[in-house]
């Protein structure tokens, strides 16, 4: 059997780690300890694993590895991250709707659309001064397949794609947590809206076209979850009189 | 012996306050769980710059360029001035040590901007 030793060496990996190989999706929540040996394990990756075809998905280490060193941060060692993660791209079956044709005109001879919706991306984080935070990336792919004939009658077939992407982030704060409103409005592309209740619910949403480069995806979803961390105070340093 | 002086989290600023193990070189003392294996606090390992976010230390490192990106996307001057003062705060002797304590000053109620639905 051929990549028998990488086959086995991906057997003593994380359950997450291989999970993600495998079915290239993720969803568990667990302490920030346990994603600690989640990332110990998704670093041992490309050192052992040579194949192309068991490579991780490119926005595990853009994206995935990153949020969780950052959430880390902010939740308590007994709190938890819950992450669904489904990183099979735009194209599965599951996740495209249905295509509508279009008559074509002179030598188009018809144009097929459809639209992908993935949201491949949700997490939510308890932190540790008592609020919950939620995230999710959603992709919205068109494509449109143009089907031309050249005047010599050879046909042609060219599909075309067009992503936008939805970053939202909710927190959802502690009963009595006090709420300020900023100095300053967010970003035109970040809508901001507060739910008062007697858990104060901060949104922000962005709609980004075109979606973001990889290389990109961190810093825009951290952005977008700024807004709702602007609207609370910080926490007070108490400064002791001698 | 002095509580550690590290800042901690991301998002949500707090102070370690563990008891400290060792002083830094720059004077700031430092708990087992934050030293590094040379003996240094997390912001002076970070200036070393941890590009690998596969590093424990890659989310300190980062915290201070992604204040100052989202300070200046979201034109807030007082955004980054927080996580600032909250960083050189650690250098003041006699500064209180909360972890992640919250104290929140009051709701100013809506003043009439348009930029929020409610």
């Amino acid at each position: 059997m051929f990549w028998r030793k990488t086959r086995a060496a991906i057997e003593r990996f994380h359950p997450v780690h291989q999970g993600l190989i495998w079915q290239r999706t993720a969803s568990v929540t667990l302490p920030p300890a346990e994603w600690d040996a989640v990332v110990a394990s998704l670093a041992r990756h490309a050192e052992t694993v040579k194949r192309r075809k068991w490579r991780l998905p490119d926005r595990t280490v853009a994206v995935l590895v990153p949020l969780i060193r950052v959430l880390c941060e902010d939740v308590a060692p007994k709190g938890a991250i819950g992450i669904t993660a489904d990183l099979r791209g735009p194209k599965v079956p599951e996740k495209t709707g249905p295509s509508r044709k279009f008559p074509g005109r002179g030598r188009v001879r018809n144009i097929t659309e459809w639209f992908a919706h993935d949201p491949w991306l949700a997490v939510r984080a308890e932190l540790r001064d008592g609020s919950v935070l939620e995230l999710t990336v959603t992709d919205r792919v068109r494509y449109r397949r143009i089907h031309k004939v050249n005047p010599r009658g050879k046909h042609k077939v060219k599909t075309k794609s067009k992503a936008v992407q939805r970053i939202t982030a909710r927190r959802t704060l502690q009963p009595g947590q006090e709420v300020r409103r900023p100095g300053s409005p967010p970003p035109r592309s970040v809508g901001v809206r507060i739910k008062s209740a007697k858990r104060t619910v901060i949104s922000a949403t962005a709609k980004l076209g075109p979606a973001p480069a990889e290389q990109d995806q961190l810093q825009w979803i951290l952005a977008v979850a700024t807004e709702p961390f602007r609207w609370t105070p910080p926490a007070a340093t108490v400064r002791r009189t001698a | 012996m002095n509580p550690c002086a590290v800042t901690t989290g991301f998002f949500v600023l707090g102070r370690c306050g563990r008891p400290s193990v060792t002083v830094c070189r720059c004077g700031r003392s430092v708990c087992a769980r934050h030293v590094d294996p040379q003996g240094q606090c997390p912001e002076c390992a970070a200036a070393q710059a941890y590009a690998d976010p596969f590093h424990p230390g890659w989310a300190r490192g980062y915290r201070r360029r992604y204040y100052e990106q989202s300070s200046g996307m979201y034109n807030d001057a007082v955004w980054y001035s927080r996580f600032d003062s909250y960083d050189r705060g650690q250098f003041d002797a006699g500064d209180g040590f909360d972890v992640g304590g919250y104290d929140g000053d009051g709701f100013d109620g809506d003043d009439g901007n348009d930029w929020v639905d409610s």
